[in-house]
């Protein structure tokens, strides 16, 4: 699609220019790696680091999706999403070029993150287990960046919408079975944890780490992803200020 | 075929009715939209660049509807919004390279560099727009808007803000545009500017244009001329032939008269005979400040003053 390409090198380019913004997205997930998964005394697992991973990889796209949402807030606001809407560009392509460019960050922050997993005494895996778990954070990252962007394009002001992502990150996190196994968890945990879309990401890249492929998971998160980039495009499409 | 044409087109915002059954056509030439603030411009271009649906009517960019072919119109446009929107973070050449890619212009990086030659910016091309000034910002937008050869160009409030050096000049790149057979539609609340630079005027209020034509048939359709004079203390103003008294303002006094030149001397020695004491008399040609004045009358704000509203305000100020 046309424009796609150079709406995603704008926000690079950007980013790479910010250098704090670099940093400082790391710091949250790396401190849970290494205060929670080395030093909280669990007895369900031998290594609780390799447990906890999956979960914080998954958190630092969540969270790289859901402030990556606030770009479009910021185009919104200063006025460059109206010049963008009156370009012939297709419209969805301002989507679909924030969704690369969210998930593309995303990934590059997952990537230091699992770097500092093995530096602070994660299992190595195979080449092709590394390119598994980032094909299901790709989609996962798919997934909440669409989400992100098109919940940005209907809230009024950067104010509601960082109280939108505060809202829904922590309590998709804690839902999830990043922290702990199902069958440790109370009984309501578990049933909303089964549910979390958060959950079928952490869990998928957890069985690719045990050495199985993870079918069901992967094969739950690309429908999500595929019915919420199609709705988001549709809603792209079709948008009036 | 004309560039712009819109027939009965009108919006509102819930009962807020914002453009009230508008009717214009406009081809090769600058025209603009002038209005106090709320009167309706904005909506307007905002409708006419597919932005903003309107709640009834139509209307065509290019021979495009701007409803059923709104991806043609887009390619035949260009707009610039009122705030001004270039990434800080990227050089000047990369924002215009930007639009470039966007709008898919062959040959672009010769483009770019061309625009960036008209828009007078080639030396300070490579250099962070964090660096440059408010004008060559606005200029830097022009630079985008014309990389893909636009055949309409939607300026909101171009000059807002600048500085009168930086606004003669962006003025002066929009009337060498007309003359290469683009069609300019600007919106502002600068008189001057609009009754210098631009070939038409249309005046809005309250969503409904109020007067039309260019700057000088405006004037003439007041086909007075102004005259005021200071004086001291309180008077009655003597009738005098050919001279209409309009008001008071402090100590001036402000009459018309359909000659100006020879209605001064006469008014002057019925002023004094009538034992008024005059300090001093000036005649002036109206301005399109006057027809603005006349065209729109005592304007309110769309919303009036609601004192239990400003108390609550106050209180959450403490």
């Amino acid at each position: 699609m046309r424009g796609v390409f150079t709406y995603m090198k704008r926000d690079f380019t950007k980013w790479a220019r910010g250098r704090v913004a670099v940093i400082s997205a790391l710091v949250m997930p790396a401190a849970w790696l290494v205060f929670v998964g080395l030093a909280l005394p669990v007895r369900f697992t031998g290594n609780y680091l390799d447990f906890i991973t999956p979960g914080i990889l998954v958190m630092t796209m969540l969270s790289a999706g859901l402030s990556g949402g606030a770009l479009l807030m910021f185009d919104k606001i200063l006025g460059f999403l109206n010049k963008f809407l009156a370009l012939p560009t297709p419209r969805a392509s301002i989507l679909v070029g924030k969704i690369l460019f969210i998930t593309g960050r995303g990934l590059i922050q997952t990537t230091i993150i699992l770097v500092i997993a093995l530096l602070i005494g994660a299992t190595l895996m195979s080449p092709l287990q590394y390119l598994l778990t980032y094909l299901v954070l790709f989609l996962f990252g798919v997934l909440i960046s669409a989400f992100a962007t098109t919940v940005a394009l209907h809230l009024d002001d950067h104010d509601s919408y960082s109280a939108f992502s505060t809202m829904i990150s922590m309590p998709l996190f804690f839902t999830s079975s990043a922290l702990m196994p199902y069958d440790v968890m109370p009984v309501w945990l578990a049933t909303i944890a089964r549910l979390n879309p958060l959950s079928f990401a952490i869990d998928a890249v957890r069985e690719i780490g045990a050495g199985s492929v993870p079918s069901l998971p992967v094969l739950l998160l690309v429908a999500i992803s595929a019915i919420i980039l199609g709705i988001c495009m549709s809603v792209f499409r079709r948008v009036t200020i | 075929m004309n560039a712009i044409e819109t027939r009965g087109l009108t919006k509102y915002y819930d009962t807020l009715c914002a453009v009230d059954d508008l009717s214009l056509s406009i081809n090769n030439e600058i025209f603009a939209l002038l209005g106090p603030n709320g009167s309706g411009k904005t909506t307007t271009v905002l409708m006419l660049t597919t932005l903003l649906n309107p709640t009834a009517g139509t209307a065509s960019v290019c021979g495009n509807d701007i409803l059923t072919q709104a991806e043609e119109v887009r390619s035949c446009i260009s707009y610039v919004p009122q705030d001004m929107a270039v990434d800080i973070k990227l050089t000047g050449r990369e924002n215009v390279r930007f639009f470039a890619d966007l709008y898919g212009v062959p040959r672009a990086a010769d483009r770019v560099d061309e625009v960036l030659a008209v828009m007078e910016l080639s030396d300070r091309a490579d250099d962070l727009i964090r660096t440059y000034s408010g004008g060559m910002r606005r200029r830097l937008e022009l630079a985008q808007a014309l990389v893909h050869e636009p055949s309409v160009l939607f300026l909101d409030e171009p000059t807002i803000g600048l500085d009168v050096a930086a606004r003669k000049r962006i003025w002066e790149h929009i009337r060498a545009l007309r003359k290469k057979g683009m069609t300019v539609f600007v919106t502002t609340h600068y008189m001057d500017e609009a009754d210098r630079f631009c070939d038409r005027v249309g005046i809005i209020s309250k969503g409904r244009i109020a007067a039309l034509g260019t700057p000088a048939e405006l004037k003439a359709r007041l086909m007075k001329d102004v005259i005021t004079a200071k004086v001291e203390g309180e008077c009655t103003p003597p009738p005098v032939e050919g001279v209409v008294f309009v008001g008071r303002t402090g100590d001036e006094l402000s009459f018309t008269a359909e000659n100006g030149r020879e209605a001064l001397p006469v008014l002057t020695d019925a002023l004094v005979h009538a034992g008024i004491r005059v300090h001093s008399m000036s005649l002036r040609e109206p301005t399109l400040d006057d027809v603005f004045i006349q065209a729109i009358g005592q304007q309110e704000e769309p919303h009036g003053f609601e004192d239990g509203k400003f108390r609550i305000m106050l209180r959450r100020r403490k």
